[in-house]
């Protein structure tokens, strides 16, 4: 953040100077990047087509990988329609999924709710950091899913206890980037504050510390988010009756493997789907962080 | 009015009250834990051990085998697991993530790939690992690899990717050649980013590792945490939960210290 | 007499760096008339920030007393508003919104407020500009908007830290001529900080040189009183520039900090 200054103020010196150079070198790079870009996409795409291809041809023509191990593509497609309307141990795929978003969500908003303002306190009152901040230490490198087994002891095998596990995988990074983030606030505008006239604490954390750290704070929901995902995979593989997780690891009892797929990209595509939904929201929230800083 | 009164806590710097607040609260919090179990016994041993139930568990198991053999054996295993694991994915993601980020083609061919798998969270890989490797190392070990990969590669590649191109400028000017460049500007200057990942991806392999170990094993730190949950006994849980926090923050801690050596020529590595 | 605006008597301040403390404002006495625009010169680090800082109830002294028509100063207050060198704009608020932000605190309602701020973003030519956020801005105007804000806020004095040295030379005497013709259109009491000896003889009625850290008031100068045409201020910088008077004046100041440099070794 102290770095920033220096960089802002090269960018500024001389910047009207350089407009008419940086107009015809920046014609001339948006050409080359569209020839550039043209060919990435052929590439990009070709390289998708060689991996699937490669993929059918393995399992489907030659027959060399034997299905138990990597099923043909084909069958993970026809399995996604298949249990879209048949239900597999227990539930369809629609449901499954729903188990599993209803707990990452639960234990999720939870973690953001308590977690945000407690890292709140602690980056801005000294004594609350002095006395939370310790204890946090201590059971921070503790992974999450480690308590999954005290987590069953306490609340049983069912919603409870994974939430609460969940909550702890989000809750961690969500303190922390508050806390960074408040303890990150530029004192100059801090003194700039003061000198327009702000008497309050509150006021000064309303106006100056909050929307400074909002970025950092964003950030921490978002790994918070995926920390939380993952969790819960780890969560239902072990102890669960339902839900994404605990469909792949029968898959895998039944010796299934194009439903433990199918599993995957599902766990991965919706975990992709809400970071970017997250992404998307931090931009509506602060609009003035400029998009190089992200 | 006392102005040091005033404002946030970076403005000010007061010492001493801090170390007693933080000591009085580490002692309180092991002191109400021992209040509620041993003392008052609110809460039933099968829920919440006493601190020194599970101190004596620790010593006990020292020497006496839990499963197929005594704490260091877990502690062992884990730690084998962990080093293969995530040397093998240093030695294929770092050279890979230079490579994507220095030859624009290889970038196109590798993204959608990467772009595809790296959304899936390790753990989810459990089930297949097991189907093609069983539930010995190999499993673990893929595993724990694919935790550390991608946090080092999408690093290592932004690294190479994002080094300040006035850098690479004043280089050429003064004469290097392409690979000169490679050598002499772009790695020394993606070191700390890679460094980073490796940090990010070690903790997330720490992870893994207590995930696959929960699943499927019968040895390790992981499965001693199950172990303790599936037999009621807490202690045996905790005891493993705390050695894999210690064995979390020493390597935390050692890779710190690298980056600190490797990193000299910056003024403070923004660790955070 | 006529009672001081503001009035440091002997004050010095120290501050901490690396645990250790330094002394980085020696014995200093000054008062300021109202009205007055004072600038402070002399090399860097040799604590004049660390003096405004004072003046701004930001930082304490170890002794001595700062006075406010004769109310000692202790703490920061929009009586004393600051322009930073950095400009500290608040980056999520809009430039509308970081000339209101002083005047939400002193409770004008809203309506009046915004004529307030509309008057002032005219006063800096920022008109058209309202919505925007700082970091769609360029340096000079960020600066604009800065001086906006604390003029908005009506302080009874202007505190500014050498607000225009992070700009390029072109923008900085554009900004120096609009400061003096702003000065003249609203008339505060300025204290000025400053490393260039041109902008000090340009614009401060009274210009004070510091000696290297521990800062101490080498000299005083009366510009206007004492050295040139009182009324330059309605001339153009290129104009001031070029007056004989103006040149001899920074030969001669130009000699006292070059001395202090080369004496102290900081360069």
């Amino acid at each position: 953040m102290t770095e920033d200054a220096p960089k802002t103020l090269l960018y500024e010196n001389g910047a009207e100077g350089k407009i008419c150079l940086t107009n015809i070198l920046g014609n001339l790079m948006v050409e080359t990047r569209k020839i550039r870009s043209r060919k990435r996409v052929i590439l990009s795409v070709l390289s998708v087509i060689v991996v699937l291809g490669g993929w059918f041809v393995l399992t489907t023509v030659l027959r060399w990988v034997p299905p138990a191990f990597l099923p043909p593509p084909q069958n993970i497609l026809t399995d996604f329609f298949r249990l879209l309307n048949k239900s597999y141990v227990g539930h369809t795929l629609i449901g499954h999924t729903l188990v599993s978003l209803q707990i990452v969500l639960g234990g999720f908003f939870l973690a953001v709710l308590i977690g945000i303002p407690l890292g709140i306190m602690m980056g801005w009152f000294k004594r609350i950091e002095a006395i939370v901040d310790p204890m946090f230490q201590l059971l921070r490198p503790i992974p999450p899913l480690a308590w999954i087994p005290l987590s069953l002891l306490w609340f049983g095998i069912g919603i409870s206890s994974k939430i609460f596990v969940i909550w702890l995988s989000a809750f961690v990074p969500c303190v922390i980037n508050a806390y960074t983030g408040i303890r990150l606030t530029e004192p100059l505008l801090v003194k700039a504050a003061l000198g327009l006239g702000v008497k309050r604490q509150w006021d000064l954390l309303r106006e100056v510390a909050i929307p400074s750290a909002l970025p950092v704070i964003l950030g921490g929901v978002r790994i918070g988010l995926g920390s939380a995902w993952m969790t819960l995979v780890a969560a239902e593989l072990l102890a669960s009756d339902a839900g994404l997780g605990y469909m792949m690891q029968m898959a895998r009892r039944a010796l299934e493997p194009s439903i433990i797929i199918l599993g995957m990209l599902i766990i991965g595509i919706l975990g992709a789907i809400m970071a970017r939904g997250l992404q998307m929201l931090e931009k509506r929230i602060c609009p003035w962080v400029m998009d190089k800083e992200r | 009015m006392s102005m040091k009164a005033f404002g946030p806590q970076f403005l000010e710097r007061i010492y001493r009250e801090k170390v007693v607040l933080s000591l009085s609260s580490v002692l309180g919090f092991i002191f109400c834990w021992y209040l509620i179990t041993d003392v008052l016994g609110l809460i039933p041993a099968l829920f919440l051990p006493s601190p020194e139930k599970v101190f004596f568990t620790i010593y006990e198991k020292i020497f006496i085998p839990v499963g197929q053999s005594t704490l260091f054996g877990h502690v062992g295993v884990s730690l084998l697991r962990i080093l293969v694991g995530t040397t093998i994915a240093l030695c294929l993601a770092i050279p890979l993530g230079i490579l994507m980020g220095w030859y624009e083609d290889l970038d196109s061919v590798m993204t959608p790939i990467i772009e595809v798998l790296r959304p899936i969270p390790p753990i989810a890989w459990i089930p297949l690992a097991i189907l093609w490797f069983g539930i010995g190392l190999g499993s673990k070990v893929f595993i724990i690899g694919i935790g550390v990969f991608f946090p080092t590669l999408i690093n290592t590649y932004m690294g190479v990717k994002f080094v300040d191109p006035i850098l690479i400028k004043a280089a050429q000017t003064l004469g290097a050649k392409d690979k000169d460049v490679l050598r002499e500007v772009i790695l020394p200057a993606s070191v700390p980013l890679i460094v980073a990942g490796i940090r990010i991806g070690i903790g997330l392999g720490m992870m893994c590792l207590v995930a696959a170990e929960m699943v499927a094993a019968s040895s390790g730190l992981g499965f001693l945490i199950m172990l303790g949950g599936d037999n009621l006994k807490p202690e045996l849980s905790i005891t493993g939960m705390i050695l894999i926090g210690i064995m979390g923050l020493l390597a935390d801690t050692l890779i710190l210290a690298v980056e600190k050596k490797v990193v000299y020529w910056k003024k403070e590595s923004q660790n955070g | 007499m006529q009672q001081d605006k503001i009035f440091a008597d002997h004050v010095s301040v120290a501050y901490e760096k690396d645990d250790e403390s330094l002394l980085a404002v020696d014995d200093v006495t000054l008062s300021i008339q109202e009205g007055e625009f004072v600038v402070i010169v002399g090399p860097s680090g040799c604590g004049k920030t660390t003096f405004m800082n004072t003046l701004a109830g930001l930082v304490k002294p170890i002794r001595g007393k700062v006075f406010m028509d004769g109310k000692q100063i202790t703490g920061p207050s929009a009586e004393r508003g600051v322009v930073f060198q950095q400009f500290a704009l608040f980056p999520w608020k809009t430039v509308f919104e970081n000339v209101e932000f002083g005047l939400k605190y002193r409770g004008i309602p809203k309506d009046e407020r915004r004529e307030i701020v509309r008057k002032y973003i005219r006063m800096v030519k920022l008109e058209g500009f309202e919505n925007s956020f700082p970091h769609e801005l360029s340096g000079g105007m960020k600066q604009r908007v800065a001086i906006a804000r604390v003029y908005a806020n009506m302080p009874q004095i202007l505190l500014m830290d050498e607000p225009f040295g992070a700009l390029d030379a072109q923008t900085r005497t554009i900004m120096q001529e609009d400061l003096s013709e702003m000065f003249m259109m609203e008339k505060r009491t300025v204290v000025f900080i400053t490393h260039s000896v041109d902008e000090a003889i340009y614009l401060g009625d009274r210009v004070i040189i510091m000696t290297a850290r521990p800062g101490k008031f080498k000299k005083i100068i009366n510009v206007t009183a004492d050295c040139l045409i009182p009324n330059r201020r309605n001339l153009g910088y290129d104009d001031v520039v070029n007056l004989k008077a103006f040149r001899d004046l920074k030969r001669e100041l130009w000699g006292l900090i070059k001395a202090e440099i080369v004496e102290k070794r900081i360069l």
